[in-house]
């Protein structure tokens, strides 16, 4: 288990490596002056530029700047935004929790329902519930996004008036930002109205979580369908059941396990499919979070926060990605040995 | 007398024969099928059969609804936008800019990723493995922010758009064929042809690239579906085709602010998206579906 | 009385375009205490015969049969879920590759424990769950493995198949069975480990007085180690006797074809020379010959194996053919 950790971590250091590059070369090629883009102060002086030339030694060779970049991102300075002339370390800090909130919602709701239903698609195989799965499945999977979060808001804000279509909260309540997770946030304040403002933020949050869950839980169908079908195929299920077990206990005690573990694989791939949907529907929703930041950042040309949205968003990810392998090697046995390569 | 068949009613038709044979018996894959061979007809002709021009603007006949409303016009069959523009014209015509051009991408991106994949498979040692990082780094970046990120780069307009999303789409084919590849390798009958003097170039054209044709196909279907997702996906974020330009999901982007009184501006541009990605998840359904019947028989 | 009487048995597979008769009306009757050896090349459907007596075939293959007695209780009368709990209350299978046949992600312990039979346990919960580790533990031991707490805490793919088949065997013992499948137990082994899961076999047979069918295509272990043989090939019944008669005396062709195909069994050989085979190969199950399925290989078929052979019993030797070589001996 150790080895699998110092695996893991050694790619963890590699791959962040690759991403802050990746980062910084953005700033030599994206239009305008590459410290002008690092820094994101739009209307510098003359003397202030070169005081940003000192700050970024701007003068000397490629990986000399890249080094002071990485000092740059280590003390939290991401230079300041071309739009708003905020630094953007605190945008990013008001904005991160938000979108993780979402996102961790949909990626729990797509998996709650998602790998259930493949579930039963797979024991079910090849009879009608089977069919009528697969069939809302691909439907589900063939969606624009955009357009299913507009058909949503009309339907069950506009026309039924169930769920609000706006915001993480009704301005009404004034809770205090600390974490920037509206949930955690509630938990911490001391307002006398908590309770209701825990519904009025889950009613905010179920429409834009739903909406995003939609693509990937109709993955998941998929993809649980396969692993258990090719589970119910191998050589243990048919000696547990000449072992005298009833299907359901076949099921619950073996099958499961088996087939979850395939597919736990491939729901840390899928975070990056998620975040995608997740930053259209949060401009359609007005959540406040990374996603809508950044397209904004794209309309105005704000060069700086694009970089540093990318390395967030991209480092988030990608952690996401190894904890689900951590997860997959707590339950596999298999996986944990040496041989089992990256 | 050496015969070739012991059973001579039994014949043996090549991979691709079976393939279709398979493909054939699925109904609903049929009719996908023909669906996306109706949009390909759709893509290519449209500039020919569009009954108004898609761009001109028609000042009489602003935000008409659709033929079978009570205000609508047979001669506008599917109603106009708030510019007077037809929206049947617009829809085949963007038929052409989301379906069509998705499909020149997909190619363009397939012929890219599958050389580099493959020269990358025969990389071994520390080329290779950081060939792999480089490749999970690219692949851990959604695919959207990537695109706007290149478009950022680039500039707006039509062109880079393309550039963008070939760009996206080449590390997922680079990926699969770097896998694929991999595993023909370790088999056995690379092996022999290597025995008998092959070099790689040889073992690469003549004995994997027809046994992993398959997976590249059915990740093309995939890739395709994605690929007009992200080319509305662009549209409807105004960074994609310049604005008279009537891609799907600029129409639709278009029609947001009209949402209540003239709906139809938002539903038919989703429809024509919807209908479009389910025709192309059918054909790869029933391709993975039949080159899954003849793995097994 | 027989333990297990199965007369006719057939099984089909309907498919979307044909049915096929992947067995056509195999018998096969066991007493106690007996081990019967069931030998064929692959595909003559050996093993899809153990799998219906158990009851493990899935929806596709229609089992149907004249006769199917198990001690004496006509099994047919009932639905297959009856049957199933009849079955497996007193028959246990051992399976071909016993590591695939683990679950990987559970330790043996666990497999063992759920493999104990819960009504022979008393008291309370957390006195059960002690008693069922010791029973665990007493399995294992009564298959020879002495060391139990390394076994018990690894996972399958820890073990070597050897150890693997002796935990299979140990889970079958679990429910102290009275039959015994064995579905070529040592197929994936070396010749070493054969013959220590032969040996306990053999051992747990007089012991236990538990009887075994033991299925293989490997006709030198199943002479050696068994009492009678039943012969199949492409799913029909060809011979059945005791080891003795089969081996000095076959009747059916194909029989005497496997016997000369192996040289052990043929001493007088003389040196270099050609071992004698059948031409052809077993046929597929999309082209099944009618009548007698050896008939376009066999050297003594005629214009009557168009139909298929009945069987005919010479004191307890019973051959399906119409050409037999009895009138040779």
């Amino acid at each position: 288990m150790l080895n699998f950790t110092i695996r893991r971590l050694y790619l963890l250091f590699f791959t962040m490596f690759l991403l802050t590059l990746v980062s910084f070369s953005l700033s030599f090629l994206f239009p305008g002056e590459q410290l002008v883009n690092i820094s994101g102060k739009v209307n510098a002086t003359p003397a202030q530029l070169v005081l940003l030339a000192e700050q970024y030694h701007h003068h000397e060779g490629f990986f000399t700047q890249y080094w002071i970049y990485l000092q740059h991102i280590f003390d939290g300075e991401f230079g300041v935004s071309m739009a708003s002339h905020l630094p953007i370390s605190t945008e990013i800090i008001n904005l991160l929790p938000a979108t993780m909130e979402l996102s961790l919602t949909a990626l729990f709701i797509a998996m709650i329902i998602g790998i259930p239903v493949g579930f039963i698609a797979a024991i079910r195989h090849k009879k009608l519930t089977d069919n009528v799965i697969l069939t809302i499945a691909m439907l589900g999977y063939s969606i624009p996004v955009f357009w299913l979060g507009l058909l949503a808001i009309l339907v069950f804000s506009i026309q039924l008036n169930w769920l609000p279509s706006a915001g993480q909260i009704s301005l009404l309540y004034e809770i205090k930002h600390v974490t920037g997770m509206q949930f955690i946030d509630i938990l911490l304040s001391d307002s006398e109205y908590k309770w209701q403002a825990f519904q009025n933020a889950t009613s905010h949050l179920i429409l834009p979580a739903c909406v995003i869950a939609l693509a990937p839980g109709t993955l998941f169908i998929r993809l649980a369908r396969t692993a258990m079908m090719e589970v119910l195929e191998k050589g243990y299920i048919r000696a547990a059941k000449s072992k005298g077990l009833t299907f359901n206990q076949i099921i619950y005690r073996h099958a499961i396990r088996n087939a979850l573990i395939n597919v736990i694989r491939h729901v840390g791939l899928q975070f990056a499919n998620l975040i995608t949907i997740a930053m259209v529907t949060e401009v359609i929703f007005s959540w406040p979070g990374i996603g809508r930041w950044l397209i904004e950042s794209i309309y105005q040309r704000d060069y700086t926060a694009i970089q540093a949205g990318l390395l967030v968003l991209s480092s988030s990810i990608f952690f996401v990605h190894i904890l689900t392998d951590f997860i997959y090697a707590a339950l596999n046995p298999l996986a944990r040995d040496s041989k089992h390569g990256a | 007398m050496a015969r070739n068949s012991i059973y001579q009613e039994e014949t043996f038709p090549s991979p691709l024969i079976r393939l279709w044979h398979s493909f054939r018996e699925t109904k609903v894959v049929m009719i996908g099928f023909s669906c996306f061979l109706f949009l390909f007809f759709l893509a290519v002709f449209a500039p020919i059969l569009t009954p108004y021009s898609s761009v001109e603007n028609n000042l009489d006949y602003l935000l008409l609804p659709p033929a079978w409303d009570v205000n609508g016009d047979v001669s506008f069959l599917l109603g106009t936008d708030n510019l007077g523009r037809d929206m049947l014209s617009r829809l085949m015509h963007g038929t052409s800019l989301t379906f069509g051009l998705s499909f020149v991408v997909v190619i363009t991106s397939l012929v890219i990723g599958v050389i580099i994949g493959s020269l990358s498979a025969l990389t071994k040692g520390i080329k290779s493995s950081f060939l792999n990082h480089f490749l999970d780094v690219i692949l851990s970046i959604p695919s959207l922010l990537l695109a706007i990120i290149i478009v950022a780069i680039l500039g707006p307009g039509l062109g880079n758009t393309l550039w963008a999303i070939i760009l996206v789409l080449i590390p997922q084919f680079v990926h699969i064929t770097r896998n694929a590849v991999k595993e023909e390798f370790t088999k056995d009958y690379v092996l022999a042809s290597r025995l008998d003097g092959a070099n790689s170039l040889r073992i690469l054209s003549y004995s994997i690239f027809p046994n992993i044709i398959e997976k590249l196909i059915s990740q093309a279907t995939l890739a395709q579906s994605a690929a007009i997702l992200d080319i509305a996906a662009l549209g409807f974020l105004g960074l994609g085709a310049p604005i008279p330009l009537p891609e799907w999901g600029a129409m639709l982007s278009n029609g947001l602010g009209l949402f209540y009184t003239a709906p139809w501006t938002v539903y038919l541009p989703g429809l024509a998206i919807l209908f479009s990605v389910v025709a192309t998840n059918l054909v790869g359904e029933g391709m993975r579906h039949a080159l899954k019947q003849s793995k097994e028989s | 009385m027989n333990l297990l009487d199965i007369r006719n048995l057939s099984i089909e597979l309907h498919s979307s375009h044909n049915s096929i008769l992947a067995v056509d009306r195999v018998s096969l009757s066991m007493k106690e205490g007996e081990v019967r050896g069931l030998v064929g090349e692959s595909g003559s459907g050996k093993s899809l015969l153990a799998q219906a007596i158990i009851g493990v075939l899935d929806d596709r293959w229609h089992v149907h049969a004249d006769r199917f007695h198990w001690r004496g209780r006509d099994l047919l009368r009932l639905t297959p879920e009856e049957r199933k709990v009849v079955i497996s209350q007193d028959v246990a299978m051992i399976f071909q590759e016993p590591m695939a046949c683990l679950d990987p992600t559970a330790s043996i312990g666990e497999q063992l424990e759920e493999a104990v039979n819960s009504e022979q346990l008393s008291g309370y919960f957390w006195q059960k769950s002690q008693q069922r580790k010791i029973a665990a533990t007493k399995l294992l031991h009564k298959v020879g493995i002495k060391n139990h707490e390394l076994c018990i805490r690894s996972y399958p793919h820890q073990l070597t198949e050897a150890l693997c088949q002796r935990v299979m065997i140990a889970m079958a013992l679990a429910k102290k069975p009275l039959l015994l499948i064995a579905d070529e137990p040592t197929a994936a082994m070396e010749n070493s480990n054969q013959g220590q899961i032969f040996r306990l076999l053999a051992s747990l047979n007089q012991l236990k007085n538990m009887s075994i069918l033991l299925i293989s295509h490997d006709l030198e272990n199943v002479t050696h180690w068994t009492d009678t043989i039943t012969v199949m090939y492409s799913g029909q019944f060809v011979e059945a006797g005791t080891t003795k008669q089969i081996f000095t005396k076959p009747y059916h062709p194909y029989t005497r074809a496997l016997l000369d195909s192996s040289p052990k069994a043929n001493i007088e050989l003389p040196a270099k020379s050609r071992l004698m085979t059948l031409p052809g190969s077993i046929p597929i199950l999309q082209h099944l010959p009618i009548g007698c399925r050896l008939g376009p290989r066999c050297p003594r078929a005629q214009q009557e194996c168009v139909q298929a052979p009945k069987v005919k019993n010479f004191h307890g030797h019973q051959v399906s053919c119409h050409f037999s070589l009895r009138d040779n001996y």
